[in-house]
């Protein structure tokens, strides 16, 4: 076993027992996490897969197709981080929305 | 005949002593007057003391567009029959206001001011007339609707357009999204040309012309993600 093989394996195990500890009750997200744990394990033990998958995908290297679907992935996370904040942003909107008007006064109270 | 009752929503963030005497102005016309405090540093209120307006506090800053839809929400509520949005920098006229008014009377539902329709002489910045330019060809690609002017803050709408003209954009780009409402809700629209005072003080609040770039990216993102 090569060195970035370990470093690789170790990160995931990390990775699949911290979010193991949180999603326990999911039992869908958490068979999704193994499942790519899985995926990512076996790609890192047998780096030679991916290159025939690469190959038959017309790419050249191995980690050059890893490579280019992680930027695809991440370009997923960042929409679905993106969208998420929009919401949050729009219900801090509401709330404040909210207070403000409960608190709306008139500054002289000669009119109504 | 009762004068139907006119509500001018003033957003207003960190503006200084000006607030006061623009304020005064519109209440002598006769108008109800929202003002809109979006989350200043000090309480806007300070300025206005003594003075028969109504005054919203958001709590934390949220944009432009959020104080719009904060203070429509309010004239809605209060029986408003047309809602005026103004910039609290001076860079309206309150004298533009029943040319907005009237075009409402005769049957549109969102009046729009207009910087370059008629002649009237408007001093402006040859940077923000290009910036001005591309952006109304922007509107126009989004929305089929082409205006002689693009984010001119003062618009007036009858109550009925307000209450579908529900702007979710928060920041500056609700001056588009408000023409994509428009477009939807097939609202009449009109232009009626306005005078824009560049006040030192106004071009000192305005918007910088890079912050054009940040309100083209947001609508980029509106048009995806609603």
């Amino acid at each position: 076993m090569t060195g970035i093989q370990l470093l690789l394996i170790t990160s995931f195990a990390f990775v699949a027992i911290y979010y193991f500890v949180r999603l326990r009750n999911r039992i869908l997200d958490v068979l999704l996490l193994f499942g790519l744990v899985g995926i990512a394990l076996l790609f890192v033990l047998f780096p030679e897969w991916t290159v025939i998958i690469a190959n038959r995908l017309g790419v050249g290297r191995g980690a050059d197709l890893v490579f280019y679907t992680c930027i695809v992935a991440f370009w997923f996370v960042i929409l679905k981080l993106y969208t998420k904040i929009r919401q949050l942003e729009q219900t801090t909107t509401e709330l404040l929305r909210k207070d403000a008007l409960k608190n709306a006064e008139n500054l002289s109270e000669k009119k109504n | 005949m009762t004068p139907p009752s006119v509500f001018i929503i003033v957003p207003a963030y960190n503006e200084g002593a000006v607030l006061r005497s623009m304020v005064e102005q519109l209440l002598t016309m006769g108008y109800k007057v929202v003002v809109v405090d979006d989350g200043s540093a000090e309480t806007q209120k300070n300025h206005l003391t003594g003075l028969p307006v109504w005054f919203i506090r958001h709590r934390k800053n949220l944009g432009q567009g959020a104080a719009l839809q904060t203070g429509s929400f309010f004239a809605q509520k209060k029986g408003a029959h047309y809602i005026v949005h103004f910039d609290a920098d001076g860079q309206h006229r309150a004298e533009d206001i029943p040319l907005l008014l009237t075009e409402l009377a005769n049957g549109a539902d969102l009046v729009f001011g207009s910087r370059f329709s008629g002649n009237k002489t408007n001093k402006i910045p040859l940077l923000k007339r290009v910036v001005i330019f591309f952006a109304r060809y922007v509107n126009f690609m989004f929305t089929g609707i082409l205006l002689s002017d693009a984010h001119n803050g003062l618009r007036a709408m009858t109550a009925d357009a307000s209450t579908v003209l529900q702007l979710k954009e928060n920041r500056m780009s609700h001056a588009s999204e408000i023409l994509f409402l428009a477009k939807k809700n097939q609202l009449k629209i009109k232009e009626v040309p306005v005078t824009i005072l560049y006040t030192d003080y106004s071009k000192r609040k305005g918007q910088s012309v890079w912050n054009s770039f940040r309100i083209g990216f947001d609508l980029l993102l509106h048009k995806l993600f609603q």
